[in-house]
């Protein structure tokens, strides 16, 4: 019989002797880098041409929203009213420190609730939370807290998220399309993620600086700021997630700024304290 | 939130070290029993050997399952997106074809055959298309074993 053989078949004609985590690498930062930095154009574009909504525009958006959820299901009692009431009016005080635009004006609802919290939102609203101001020592920190929402609602901040939210949102959805791998989607989704955070912390830091001024401009020092920090960075809501995951920077950071502009606006330290009917809140609930 | 990505990032890390280790030591097991099965011819071509004596002729097979690991899933998503050669899975398609073969030739060696001719391969993949879910692929090696008649 004819001589048969399998000769030896070398290695490597099918399997790269590259290592896969280089590959891997190359693919990850490159993609990660393209994403991160087309999620920064857009929120660049969709920040700015959102300023092109004209506030009223914006105002006649949320009241549809508002009207249904927090002011006309809850009936406020007497003493919540005036709680509001004296809110709005310190708001209003502090809008016209802040040199709020003509057309432009904030309304404070107040929520009997224990969260330790308060947000600005679409439409010059600005929600209280019951939990936050009975933590306040005095007026000027409550001050210091209406001046950084009031901010926010100056640089439009609540529009610029929701424009920048929906931009990159359906950006990511279409990009991630491409790939057949779930995880690829979570993975481009967490960069984009981490970028629009970024931003947001950029835009509560120029608040907070805004907000010094306007305690400048209306108590003529700004001192007393920080305790609303302090307040926030104890107890058991002060979580304290990693820089680059949190949307407010830290608190150091935030009592660092305020101690910084103190130091180079001296004035003499009166606190105002809080109105009779705020302090029986707080007490009655210790 | 947080976890999500914790949870991510633990599993690339457990896939890429356990799927790395089990790759190196299948490879070594596929080169060594390659070695020794040498002796046993294998050809793809359907006809016999023309002078062949008469042999026993029978139907060998052998087949694998190998699932990809996590980290593998990863990169080849990653690859998905700008196109090119998907290295991870080129290793373990390459893993499985041989496998497949080895296990057809052990089955041939326990019949006493001397030669298997007429060897074909089989692919599929066992998760098809299905999001979420960790994909396998399988390969099955069989041909016609022929065994000397002893007399």
């Amino acid at each position: 019989m004819t001589k048969y053989e399998n000769r030896h078949i070398p290695e490597g004609i099918n399997v790269s002797e590259e290592h896969p985590l280089k590959e891997f690498l190359i693919l990850a930062f490159g993609l990660g880098a393209i994403t991160a930095l087309v999620v920064l154009l857009l929120s660049l574009m969709a920040g700015w041409l959102v300023h092109f909504i004209p506030f009223s525009l914006e105002k006649s958006l949320a009241t549809s929203s508002f009207s249904t959820s927090t002011s006309s299901d809850v009936v406020l009692t007497n003493e919540q009213l005036e709680i509001e009431g004296y809110l709005q009016l310190l708001a209003n005080k502090l809008s016209a420190a802040q040199h709020l635009p003509d057309g432009m004006e904030v309304v404070v609802h107040y929520v009997d609730g224990d969260t330790v919290n308060a947000f600005a939102t679409l439409g010059g609203n600005i929600i209280m939370y019951r939990g936050l101001i009975e933590a306040l020592p005095h007026e000027n920190a409550l001050a210091m807290l209406l001046s950084h929402e009031i901010a926010h609602i100056k640089q439009r901040a609540p529009i610029v998220s929701l424009g920048r939210g929906v931009a990159v949102g359906l950006a990511l959805a279409s990009l991630s399309g491409f790939g057949d791998s779930s995880m690829s989607h979570q993975l481009i989704g967490n960069v984009g993620l981490l970028t629009s955070l970024t931003f947001s912390r950029h835009q509560e830091e120029q608040a907070d600086i805004e907000a010094l001024q306007t305690l400048e401009n209306y108590y003529g020092h700004a001192q007393g700021a920080e305790s609303l920090f302090e307040i926030l960075s104890e107890g058991d809501y002060a979580l304290k997630p990693p820089k680059l995951l949190s949307t407010h920077p830290i608190t150091e950071e935030r009592i660092n700024r305020v101690r910084h502009f103190n130091g180079s606006h001296v004035g003499l330290a009166s606190y105002k304290p809080l109105p009779e009917f705020l302090v029986n809140i707080s007490q009655g609930l210790d | 939130m947080y976890l999500d990505l914790y949870i991510f990032a633990a599993l690339l890390v457990l896939g890429f070290f356990f799927g790395r280790l089990a790759e190196k030591k299948h490879f070594k097991s596929i080169i060594a029993r390659e070695k020794k099965y040498r002796q046993l011819l294998t050809f793809s071509g359907r006809l016999l050997p023309p002078d062949l004596d008469r042999a026993d002729a029978e139907l060998v097979g052998g087949n694998v399952v190998i699932s990809i690991d996590y980290f593998k899933r990863i990169a080849a998503g990653l690859r998905s997106i700008v196109g090119g050669r998907v290295t991870t899975y080129e290793s373990l398609l390459e893993r499985a074809r041989r496998e497949a073969i080895l296990r057809m030739k052990e089955a041939a060696i326990a019949k006493g055959a001397t030669m298997v001719v007429n060897v074909k391969l089989e692919t599929s993949s066992i998760t098809k298309g299905k999001g979420q879910q960790i994909g396998c692929v399988e390969v099955y090696a069989y041909g016609t074993a022929l065994s000397p008649i002893l007399t």
